[in-house]
């Protein structure tokens, strides 16, 4: 048995306690960011082993690699293991997890000047119990690092958010908690369902009667559509991620829809194919109205963290329609894409919204047509501007477009009339460049004081920037990274509907 | 052996007799405090020796008392909640010249015998005569300051109503009686068994059921709680909260549950059994607790009406046992059920011995008990501010914290049952509740505080208390497995089988 998952979760847990504890320091926000800064490192340094130890040893059909398995609870008729593992799915989120994680740390120490060990403290216990999430093969241990993230999540966004940040927070808590535990139930119901009654997802695979698979699916999907979050379950979400903090941003809109997406391909597909089978059409129309919705609604929004809100739901939608395509289709090139796209969408979101928060710093607003201009004033702080957006638009460049190319394939092999989704793409181009022509060449209005601001943004944050951006630009070529271990995961979950069609 | 509950008796005994005497010898500060402490914990010692040697004898006093593992459970709990009310009461109950202070502590002994005895009667006359010994001091306590409007008030409605209870589990025991000729608990359950065509039989357990109910806090029985908490002092509220509230679980636990494999409460059998009266009553207390404690503007009434919530999610597991009880092939889920419930009964005490406790030294800090005292108070009062966080989170079921396990067994129990729907309920209220606790939780750390902004400070002692309780609420949910292991040894055997 190998301890590097369990290190995954302890050492920023470890790093939680230790800023914490230097709150007795006077000043000491830049010590405390460099105490951060080393624990997340250390957490992508493992994640990166993890992430290349699966790419080594990718895992045979439906197998996990570096396992490990701590006996927690044992009672007759309830026992609850922590069964630990990483495949080619969990992987490729555990390692962007430990990316965003280190580079929201970084771009923290311009963004956060008060309560900075409470606040590095928070960041990195959510970082740890997202570490979790993506590793524990317990349903009850995943639900259980799942809610932890939320809770770390309410304070970031309510002490250090902006001005409406208390009722973001609460609302924030209080969807999220009503999903999850709406999703609970859909555990606790397998439990007595099956014969051999375990929450273990490795041994529920594949022995769950169809019969006890419709209200289970529809309880995860609750507690995914809110977390994703896919319309009309998405409340929560632009007052949220408009409020919160520019770094917590990037966990919170680059991170925490990926557990949804990866609660979809693992349980909702993994566990209930016969089901997700014969309801998938409705999850398709469900996903591409939320492709459709985000883009369109993102199109009439004036606030930066608003407009990057809606593309994110746009987005996640990608992520459920590649899932459940391939669940109707049994092409597995949904899931793979999905995969990509959650990996890819992490780091291009994770960079606009820290954009965001700099852009505020300088020019004192978010507001689209308050800003203006910031070609001339700001060049440097444009052209990141410029280049994330065309990340997340998907341009060729960045991977984003080879993952949006795969999920629409995989969609068009289920349906061939989901091909009218490639207009997402378009109306997304469409309403980024307006945004980047309005906010970068068109002069600032003059009433404002926003156009004086000419202090452009430092070569350390443009750096952390810029290390969002590189490894999306190095996907396009090195794909095979993400999509090598993804394939069996995808194809294991194809063939429990189309066992050996595309084998 | 029978000899260590004989000494938790007397202990306690000497202290509700002996420390009034301070009061004429004029030493009215903490000392009657510590001796009542002394008292508890040497009391606390020989209830946990007894289950140490794990002695099962079942005839001490005659056939009155059973040292068996449940009342252990329940006697240690109820202790233990006496212990730190007791101790709390050193800060928070005024000690001067002019108060009562020993009378204050005689009467807290009074009522910890009494919830002591409950936990180990299995007899209906000695569960009475505990039963009282319990309730009639806790009455004086409601209304222990005496200048206080409110305190008077809830003194007075909580007396009547109490009383009024007191007087419905009397006529349960006479036809009880009546029917069995017989007041050993077993023995009675067993004859009533044999009665199912007497509709008197019926009857009898409706009443033991609304008697025990009002000290359960039940819907519709609850009326008297939130004004009974928020008037009387902080500690006495944290006393019904934690302690006597669970010692009308473990008389339910004693009598109902044992009867309930009579099972349906009509002859003709039907719709009206005990499973199906205990779900429409946990649906009803889970659902108005809640509902109401979303609109309180008083922390204490807050508090009173989440503690009649979680009352509903004990009584799930009750459901699940007593189904259990009529239906053999489910014996595994009334096993779990009561697990779950008396896990929870042990995290409930806790979690809300924490909450109350903390919300009394906000009451005497700054004054007030409205909830936008608390704004800020991650500021004012750190200490006091986390700790309450903490048990608000165990208490909505936040992981990994206490709460969430013995809910997440309550819910499991239930769910192959054909009281599903019951678990569905518990879940949602459990989210419904996160918009309370949530709120009590922004106020006190996203809000700024309203008037002064200065740090108050908080008594080491009283810092010490709330410190065990979070720790417990922690340690607990970490490592559930030797507390769930401990409330399953307590699990009584089914009866019907």
């Amino acid at each position: 048995m190998s301890y590097v998952l369990s290190l995954l979760v302890l050492i920023p847990l470890l790093g939680s306690g230790v800023t914490f504890a230097l709150s007795s320091l006077r000043g000491g926000g830049r010590t405390t960011s460099n105490v951060a800064a080393a624990f997340a490192f250390a957490t992508l340094l493992v994640a990166g082993y993890a992430f290349f130890w699966v790419y080594w040893h990718t895992p045979t059909l439906g197998t996990y690699a570096l396992t490990e398995d701590h006996p927690w609870i044992s009672l007759p008729g309830f026992g609850v293991d922590i069964t630990l593992g990483l495949d080619g799915l969990s992987a490729p989120l555990v390692l962007v997890s430990s990316i965003v994680g280190m580079l929201s740390v970084l771009s923290s120490r311009t963004l956060i000047d008060k309560r900075e060990p409470a606040y590095y403290s928070l960041l990195l216990l959510a970082l740890a119990s997202v570490m979790g999430a993506f590793t524990s093969l317990n349903l009850i241990v995943f639900y259980l690092f799942w809610e932890l993230t939320l809770i770390p999540m309410f304070f970031l966004i309510g002490v250090w958010g902006g001005d409406r940040r208390k009722y973001a927070a609460l609302k924030f808590i209080i969807f999220t908690f009503a999903g999850s535990a709406v999703m609970l139930l859909g555990f606790l119901a397998l439990y007595f369902g099956v014969s051999t009654s375990t929450f273990d997802i490795p041994s529920l695979a594949g022995r769950i009667p169809t019969g006890l698979q419709y209200l289970p699916l529809l309880a995860v999907f609750v507690g995914c559509a809110v977390e994703l979050p896919v319309f009309p379950f998405h409340g929560w979400q632009p007052d949220a991620y408009e409020q919160a903090p520019a770094p917590v941003n990037a966990l919170l809109s680059g991170i925490l829809p990926k557990f949804a997406g990866y609660a979809v391909i693992r349980i909702a597909l993994g566990l209930f194919p016969q089901a997700a089978y014969q309801y998938a059409w409705a999850f398709i129309i469900v996903a591409i109205f939320s492709m459709f919705y985000g883009a369109v609604v993102a199109l009439l929004q004036s606030d930066l963290k608003r407009m990057f809100a809606y593309t994110s739901i746009s987005h996640m939608g990608f992520v459920l329609f590649g899932a459940f395509a391939t669940v109707l289709s049994g092409n597995p090139l949904g899931i793979e894409g999905a995969i990509l796209l959650m990996f890819t969408h992490a780091l291009a979101t994770g960079s606009l919204f820290t954009l965001s928060g700099f852009v505020e710093k300088q020019s004192g607003t978010r507001k689209i047509p308050l800003l203006g201009g910031m070609g001339q004033r700001v060049p440097l702080t444009a052209a990141l501007l410029a280049v994330a957006s065309s990340a997340a638009m998907g341009i060729p460049p960045f991977a984003s477009f080879l993952a949006e190319l795969m999920v629409i394939s995989g969609g068009i092999s289920a349906y061939t009339s989901t091909a009218i989704t490639v207009l997402v793409p378009v109306i997304t181009g469409g309403y980024f460049l307006w945004m980047l022509k309005r906010v970068i060449i068109d002069p600032a209005p003059p009433a404002t004081d926003t156009g004086k601001a000419t202090e452009d943004v430092s070569r350390a944050d443009a750096t952390v920037v810029a290390l969002y951006l590189v490894p999306l630009v190095l996907l396009t070529v090195f794909s095979f990274l993400i999509l090598s271990p993804a394939a069996p995961v995808a194809q294991w979950t194809a063939n429990l509907i189309h066992g050996g069609l595309h084998a | 052996m029978a000899e260590y509950i004989l000494f938790a008796v007397a202990a306690l005994s000497v202290a509700a007799l002996g420390v009034p005497f301070l009061q004429y010898r004029g030493r009215r500060g903490s000392l009657p405090g510590y001796l009542l402490i002394v008292a508890l914990l040497a009391a606390l010692a020989s209830v946990i020796l007894n289950a140490a040697t794990g002695s099962t004898s079942s005839a001490p006093f005659g056939a009155l008392l059973a040292s068996d593992s449940l009342g252990n459970l329940f006697a240690i709990l109820t202790l233990f909640v006496t212990l730190f009310v007791a101790a709390a009461s050193l800060t928070l109950i005024p000690s001067g010249r002019s108060s009562n202070t020993p009378f204050y502590y005689s009467l807290l002994s009074f009522a910890a015998l009494g919830m002591l005895l409950i936990s180990y009667s299995v007899d209906l006359l000695m569960l009475f005569v505990a039963w009282e010994l319990m309730s009639i001091p806790t009455y004086a306590l409601a209304g222990f300051q005496k200048s206080k409007e409110e305190s008077n008030e809830a003194a007075v409605k909580y007396a009547v109503l109490g009383a009024l209870s007191s007087a419905i589990i009397l006529y349960a025991i006479s036809l009880t009686y009546g029917l069995t000729g017989t007041t050993n608990i077993g023995a009675a359950a067993a004859s009533l068994g044999s009665q199912l065509t007497d509709p008197v039989a019926g009857l009898a357990v409706l009443l033991f059921v609304v008697g025990f109910g009002f000290k359960m806090s039940i819907v519709p029985f609850h009326m008297w709680a939130p004004d009974a908490y928020e008037g009387a002092p902080t500690p006495i509220a944290a006393l019904f909260a934690a302690g006597t509230k669970k010692a009308g679980f473990v008389a339910a636990i004693r009598v109902v549950l044992a009867i309930s494999t009579v099972y349906s409460l009509t002859p003709q059998g039907g719709l009206f059994t005990i499973p199906n009266v205990l779900a429409v009553l946990a649906l009803a207390t889970m659902t108005l607790g809640n509902l109401a404690a979303l609109t309180q503007k008083s922390m204490t009434r807050l508090l009173a009406y989440s503690s009649i919530a979680q009352a509903g999610y004990i009584l799930v597991g009750f459901v699940a046992y007593s189904y259990g009880q009529g239906n053999p092939a489910f014996a595994q889920q009334a096993e779990l059920g009561m697990t779950g419930a008396l896990f929870h009964i042990i995290n409930h005490s806790v979690m809300k011995g924490a909450a109350f406790l903390g919300a009394g030294l906000v009451i005497l800090k700054l004054g007030s008990g409205s909830v936008e005292t608390f704004n800020g108070l991650g500021r004012r009062m750190p200490v006091t501010a986390f700790a309450m966080a903490i048990s608000f989170l165990a208490l909505a079921g936040v992981p990994p914290l206490s709460g969430f396990w013995s809910k997440l067994l309550l819910f499991t129990s239930v769910l192959s049952t054909p009281f599903a729907w019951l678990a569905v309920v518990g879940v949602l209220n459990s989210a419904l509740s996160m918009g309370y606790y949530g709120w009590v939780i922004k106020r006190m750390y996203l809000d700024e505080p309203d008037g002064e902004t200065t740090r108050v400070e908080e008594p080491a002692s009283f810092a010490v208390v709330l410190g065990v309780l979070v720790a417990l609420i922690i340690a607990f949910g970490l490592f559930p497995g030797p507390v769930i292991s401990f409330a399953r040894d307590a699990v009584p055997a089914l009866a019907g089988h």
